[in-house]
């Protein structure tokens, strides 16, 4: 068999139950067809072809790549990125190049496109980088364990098989007892909590779509330059409501009707509550920036314990100023700061301009929302 | 010839139930000229290619030889089988051991196993009928029930012989036989979920009493005293409401992730050990936290049980609280009277009751996993309410099965997604999380994620009739 044997292409409507079928089987997982269709086939951008890259042996799926189109939005207007997704090959026909080929067939259907820039997380971040992606940074946790599991679930994450049994239950025993502490302590500040009195001012569920998130979107942009996922409704609807993994919580805040932001979290399958995204523009002559960013954080902590979290994970991934904002506050709630995370990779489609260039990764605002959705 | 109350009721109910989940193809064969009930003699004489179900076979007061029969990807199990019929031309199918059908070479199906009478005595509980056995609150508990000395409780006996009767009437209509699968002509199973709001203060005074009492009690076994119960006492001393109102935004807030929805029964009136632990007070806080397409109902306090004043009492103080009429309910401690409780409780406007269950086993009281009208069997008719029995328990499946509970359910909703069904699932804000019974944390969380994985279709009590009242109407 020669790399050429295999064929590379877009995926054909006839194979996409197979590419999910060879997913579970090489993850053993169950996915199903219909999460996989939200996930891939039923994006935003409204294309007629999937940008879902399969490598095909003899009628086989032997690899996958895909990428998600996803509208971000900067001070400059609204414009098209993807996210790298379903890196998948076949151990049995590795050394075939079929990563790179396979992204040799999404880098043309993302010029075609106008795709300015791919992105995604990534534990294996050399294969990303021998095809010119960037590595801009990593993930970094903020973190509340509400009970013991919490921490058994992080170790459990964290733990490497080469480490003698020893170390291991040393390292536990250290992790367990500091987690304790942790418990404690984020308790105690949970409880110092005071909520923020305003008249006109209140908390309430978005449960459905609304064109106010992509306003306040557009007024985040303007306040806080930079650039993040453009989060209209039509994002709203596809990302969250009609998740079929799980779908978020979504808080809004409001000031006499109008919306001046909201938190997004969810229980996962694993049992550890999320926060998914978080995104607030206010007034600072009615309320501070800080002051809504606690409300909404405190809404998210205590609504994720009662629905019976082990804990609560959300991200901190940069220096833009409202990541830093809601470190900082989080921080005071009772959120622990742990650097253990995914590379964020980026490969630049349109010639490093200063809309995608990886150097200025600062300005992106990351959330979890940036996640495929599995947690919510 | 107009058919006997009893058949045109189980007809009847056997109509809504395809309407709820089967594909409308199947509702209107078996409301055709295929399907006929009729007397043993007739059935077996007429010799045309329809479904003939015998309706005057006796039926004994003990589930007699259970047996199992290969179905559409699950197993059935039957009782009381019928004899193949002793004149000439008919087979059994699958087999003689096993009979779903008995077919006559001229094609006439008659189902192998007394369905009418089964069914008809499940849905008119005939079984307590005949049993006087009562335990201290009144009740017919799972303990005296015939069912469960045969292992059947947790058989959707209903449910599957509607399922065969589908299947029949397919197979009668494209091949002239039956067929033994259903394939896309059953819908995704139904989670109907609900909650009894018995407890929403932890600090009511028979809570702390009982934690306290829980305290001393392995002494009088010289054993050590069980001391976690302080923190208990201590924790619900200091924030009321932790593990119990709390976890009503918990189970909301993950209802919604999963694009579930669910009935709180709201439990007012007198207080006491039985009554109402915390009264009236945290209800118009409560309403003010369940969202609107939710459902709300009464949970009838204990001493209400037949007792028109007292109910009376008890529904016009809720119904002072609650901005929608109250139509459902569910009984304090699952007590009922099933030939009293429904025509007592329609005076008082409630249409939907879920009080059909058992408290110490988890179980198809009715043999059905789904809803069905009542019939009222002194009067011989069907009575304006509609019974949607509760099949599992919070802390009884836990108590029954212990970490085989999730294994079970997932089974039992196995079952329904291969022949159709509702299953009906009770969870009670302090059970859902709450670390003084570590044992159940977790289980609704995963009971949810297991119906999701089966693509279960979530409805409440209330929205099950509206669709079958619905299909009607269109």
């Amino acid at each position: 068999m020669t790399e050429q044997d295999i064929l590379v292409r877009l995926v054909e409507d006839s194979e996409m139950q197979a590419c999910n079928l060879f997913h579970n089987k090489l993850y053993k997982k169950s996915r199903s067809f219909e999460q996989w269709q939200w996930e891939f086939k039923s994006n935003l951008y409204n294309s007629s072809s999937v940008p879902f890259a399969v490598a095909v042996n003899q009628g086989q799926i032997v690899g996958t790549q895909a990428l998600i189109p996803i509208r971000m939005i900067d001070r400059t207007g609204v414009y098209w990125t993807a996210k790298s997704e379903e890196t998948l090959v076949d151990p049995q026909f590795r050394g075939n190049k079929l990563f790179e080929r396979m992204y040799t067939v999404l880098f043309n259907y993302a010029k075609e496109h106008n795709y300015v820039n791919i992105w995604g997380f990534t534990p294996a971040a050399k294969a990303f980088t021998r095809l010119d992606f960037s590595i801009s940074a990593r993930t970094e946790q903020l973190f509340i364990p509400f009970s013991q599991k919490a921490i058994s679930m992080l170790l459990a994450k964290g733990t490497s098989g080469t480490q003698s049994t020893i170390k291991r239950s040393l390292r536990n025993i250290v992790a367990h007892a500091g987690g304790r502490i942790a418990q404690s302590v984020a308790a105690f500040k949970i409880s110092m909590q005071r909520r923020v009195k305003l008249t006109g001012l209140k908390l309430e569920n978005i449960c459905d779509p609304t064109d106010e998130t992509a306003e306040v979107c557009q007024r985040f942009i303007d306040r806080w330059g930079g650039r993040t996922i453009y989060r209209d409704s039509n994002y709203f609807k596809w990302r969250f409501f009609t998740n079929p993994y799980v779908r978020s919580n979504i808080a809004g805040i409001f000031f006499e009707k109008e919306l001046l932001g909201w938190v997004a979290f969810s229980l996962g399958d694993d049992g550890m509550g999320y926060l998914i995204d978080l995104m607030v523009n206010g007034d600072e002559s009615r309320i501070s920036t800080e002051s809504l960013v606690r409300e909404l954080l405190l809404e998210a902590v205590i609504r994720t314990r009662n629905m019976g979290a082990y804990g609560i994970r959300s991200w901190h991934v940069n220096e833009h100023p409202f990541d830093r904002i809601v470190t900082r506050v989080a921080k005071k709630v009772g959120f622990f700061h742990i650097k253990r995370g995914h590379a964020f990779v980026l490969y630049d489609c349109d010639g490093g301009s200063s809309r995608s260039a990886a150097d200025n990764f600062n300005e992106w605002y990351i959330t979890r929302a940036f996640t495929q959705g599995l947690h919510g | 010839m107009s058919l006997p109350p009893e058949v045109q009721y189980l007809h009847s109910q056997i109509l809504n139930h395809l309407k709820l989940f089967f594909a409308p193809k199947v509702t209107h064969l078996f409301d055709s000229h295929l399907v006929r009930f009729l007397p043993y003699n007739d059935a077996i004489t007429i010799k045309e290619k329809i479904i003939a179900i015998p309706y005057d076979i006796p039926i004994s007061s003990v589930p007699v030889e259970p047996y199992k029969v290969d179905f559409s990807g699950t197993k059935l199990t039957l009782w009381n089988r019928i004899d193949r019929p002793h004149n000439l031309g008919w087979t059994a199918i699958p087999n003689e051991l096993t009979p779903l059908w008995y077919r006559h070479k001229e094609g006439t199906l008659i189902p192998g196993w007394n369905l009418f009478g089964n069914l008809y005595k499940l849905l008119t509980f005939g079984e307590e009928a005949e049993s006087i056995q009562r335990d201290s609150h009144g009740r017919f508990v799972a303990a005296y029930s015939q069912r469960k000395e045969c292992g059947l409780l947790e058989v959707p006996a209903f449910n599957e012989a509607t399922a065969v009767l589908a299947a029949g009437c397919l197979g009668l209509q494209e091949k002239g036989e039956p067929f033994l699968n259903l394939k896309d002509a059953v819908k995704a199973p139904v989670i109907s979920l609900s909650h009894d709001c018995d407890v929403l203060y932890g600090n009511d005074f028979w809570t702390q009493a009982v934690r306290a009492f829980r305290v001393i009690e392995p002494l009088r076994r010289l054993r050590f005293p069980k001391l976690s119960n302080i923190r208990w006492i201590a924790k619900n001393a200091v924030i009321p409401r932790r593990f119990y109102f709390d976890n009503v935004t918990g189970m909301i807030d993950l209802e919604r992730s999963f694009g579930f929805t669910s009935t709180f029964y709201l439990l007012n009136g007198t207080a006491g050990r039985f009554g109402a632990r915390n009264g009236l007070k945290p209800i118009p806080e409560l309403c003010k936290v369940i969202p609107l397409h939710w459902g709300k109902g009464i949970h009838y306090n204990y001493d209400t049980f037949l007792n028109s004043d007292l109910f009376a009492s008890q529904y016009a103080e809720l119904q002072s609280v609650i901005n929608i009429r109250i139509i459902s309910g569910r009984a304090h401690y699952l007590r009922f009277d099933p030939d009293k409780s429904f025509s007592f409780l329609s005076q008082f406007g409630i249409r939907v009751d879920e009080s059909s269950g058992f408290s110490d086993f988890i179980g198809y009281r009715n043999g059905i996993a789904g809803c069905f009208q009542v019939f009222d069997r002194s009067a011989s008719k069907t009575i304006e309410m509609w019974e949607v029995p509760m099949t599992i328990m919070d802390s009884t499946i836990v108590r029954q099965y212990g970490r085989d509970a999730l294994k079970v359910y997932s089974a039992m909703m196995h079952h329904l997604s291969r022949i159709g069904g509702a299953m009906t699932v009770l969870f009670h804000p302090g059970a859902f999380y709450n670390p003084e019974f570590p044992e159940m944390i977790g289980i609704y969380h995963n009971i949810l994620m297991e119906s999701r994985r089966l693509r279960a279709r979530s409805l409440t009590a209330a929205e099950m009739i509206n669709q079958i009242k619905d299909s009607v109407s269109a």
